[in-house]
């Protein structure tokens, strides 16, 4: 890298400009890319660059693998962590809603985008204080990366395609790596089938993150509780039942754990306590379940087709522990957690991200 | 030279802009009849909230109002998504005309109109409603789907909340502009 007196700002300004010019910008400045730069990240994956990576049905549009590394280098990315947004677009992919209408929709998710394993250290990724954001240039490029492939290769824009109502804060910048060192547990790749040890990606989409801040108690059934209420609010309920997962802070995830519970003993507890009164549910004019299983006001809608009225008792809202994922981020200094509304439900894959080893061998062969 | 700096659609560009009304850049509409007596029309309901109702009142008003002869209705299971080509070759096969919606959201426009351009390629003339918050998703699908300016009918925002009696008056409302979609009385 050239000295700063070496380096002409502006050019480099004009050729930010260029790219705003030509509405490729998610509104902040982008890296200008160009063939050298483009190879440099080509050269950190053994899959050819016109090997198509996902697809859009909706506007019958294909992502190669260069251009996910061009989108990847604008994003800010540095080559190396070209393999990461691979695993990150392929594991995306595998939602359901990021392949049908979720980059359309009018709640505006955002992926969520967990990383595991050797490569969160060998590239910086932040697992620990402050990790949902900012100040971590892997974490904020690699989330970055998939906004400017759905908005430029799938062509998904807003006020055009793309119609949230209002989306939500951070958007493009949820890239989190799980805190292995500090968490109790085994970590989200080895719940999506990868080898420990294995450096891994996780993805899903999320309607919005809510915080729980819990320092006032020991009893893990009092913090469990302080959990299923922010779960269970009606205003995130839409459907019969509803996925929902907890990014606990690693205080929580070890009071957890000394207390005896594993990651299916917390799923269980909150599929158990999760959920609302018919008295709740009418309050809030959701107390109806249509045959789609989209909640409605029974009061003022007529009851339809299959569809049934809420009884009084109890709606669980939580059906299976694939509804509740679980993963352990963020500093050890305080009992705050992440409680993450899932958009849609977690595939519950995850994918390898692809070594420098293998990148070479691939090459070769 | 400087090197070039590269783009990152692959050539795809923007989203093509929506052309001027009565126009359908590639689209050939499907040939409509001047009335719909003895027609039978189909309805493909997206399974938004009161899109069952909202089509089966249009079908019912098309009938008794408009001498349609009877009504298919079917759903399609996935709102987000354009429908199977084997639902709609039943439609097409079954019905001379069809309505579709209701774009009621910003994937579900998008695909009832990407529906209604897929209709009238095989023939067969079709009305689509969309809530009027969406007419931006669904222009863009229309430009995307080589039927730029392609013709709808729009029904006010919102239409989830509404009352079944609610939502047969726009059915009622929007009739007029269904059937000027499906018939070419000259």
């Amino acid at each position: 890298m050239p000295g700063s007196g070496s380096l002409d700002p502006d050019l480099a300004q004009q050729a930010i400009e260029y790219c705003y010019q030509q509405d490729w910008s998610d509104g902040l400045p982008l890296v200008p890319v160009s063939q050298p730069l483009l190879d440099r990240f080509l050269a950190q994956t053994s899959r050819g660059p016109q090997e198509i990576i996902g697809s859009l049905e909706a506007t019958g549009r294909d992502c190669t693998v260069e251009l996910a590394a061009i989108n990847a280098a604008m994003a800010g990315c540095q080559p190396e962590y070209f393999p990461v947004v691979l695993a990150a677009l392929e594991a995306l992919m595998a939602e359901r809603a990021a392949r049908g209408g979720g980059w359309q929709s009018t709640s505006g998710p955002a992926p969520l985008i967990v990383v595991n394993g050797p490569v969160r250290g060998e590239l910086g990724f932040n697992a620990a204080g402050g990790v949902f954001g900012p100040g971590f240039r892997p974490n904020a490029t690699v989330a970055r990366s998939i906004g400017l492939i759905v908005r430029n290769v799938f062509g998904v824009k807003p006020h055009v395609l793309e119609q949230a109502t209002q989306g939500l804060p951070g958007r493009w910048s949820i890239c989190i790596a799980e805190n292995e060192e500090e968490s109790p547990w085994e970590p989200l790749s080895a719940e999506g089938g990868q080898p420990a040890g294995a450096s891994a990606v996780s993805a899903t989409l999320l309607r919005t993150c809510e915080f729980v801040d819990n320092r006032h108690t020991q009893d893990p059934q009092q913090l469990l509780w302080d959990f299923a209420d922010t779960i269970s609010r009606t205003g995130a309920l839409i459907f019969r039942d509803t996925s929902c997962g907890v990014v606990f802070c690693p205080e929580h995830a070890q009071l957890l754990a000394a207390a005896g519970f594993t990651k299916a003993g917390v799923r269980d507890w909150l599929i158990e306590h999760c959920g609302r009164t018919g008295a709740e549910l009418r309050r809030a004019g959701k107390d109806g379940v249509s045959e789609n299983n989209v909640r409605f006001a029974a009061d003022t809608a007529a009851v339809k087709g299959d569809g049934e009225a809420g009884g009084d008792g109890f709606s669980r809202i939580l059906p299976s522990r694939q509804h509740v994922p679980i993963v352990v981020a963020g500093a050890r200094n305080a009992a705050i957690s992440m409680v993450v509304r899932v958009f849609g439900l977690w595939s519950g894959t995850a994918v390898g991200v692809e070594t420098r080893a293998r990148a070479r061998a691939g090459r070769k062969g | 030279m400087p090197n070039a700096i590269l783009d990152p659609t692959g050539g795809a560009g923007r989203v093509p802009a929506a052309a001027g009304p009565g126009q359908t850049g590639d689209l050939v509409l499907a040939p409509r009849r001047r009335g719909l007596t003895g027609a039978k029309v189909g309805l493909l309901v997206n399974t938004k909230q009161n899109a069952d109702i909202f089509l089966e009142e249009v079908g019912k008003l098309l009938v008794e109002r408009h001498g349609a002869a009877g009504i298919l209705a079917r759903t399609k299971a996935a709102f987000a998504q354009p429908a199977p080509e084997c639902l709609l070759k039943e439609l097409t096969t079954e019905c001379d005309v069809v309505v579709t919606g209701i774009g009621d959201c910003g994937s579900c426009s998008a695909s009832a109109v990407a529906d209604g351009v897929a209709l009238e390629g095989h023939g067969t003339p079709a009305a689509v409603i969309c809530s009027d918050a969406f007419t931006g998703s669904a222009d863009a699908i229309a430009g995307l789907r080589g039927a730029p300016g392609y013709q709808y009918a729009t029904t006010p925002h919102p239409v989830a909340v509404l009352t079944p009696a609610q939502v047969r008056d726009r059915a009622l409302t929007v009739l007029p502009d269904v059937v000027a979609l499906l018939v070419d009385p000259r």
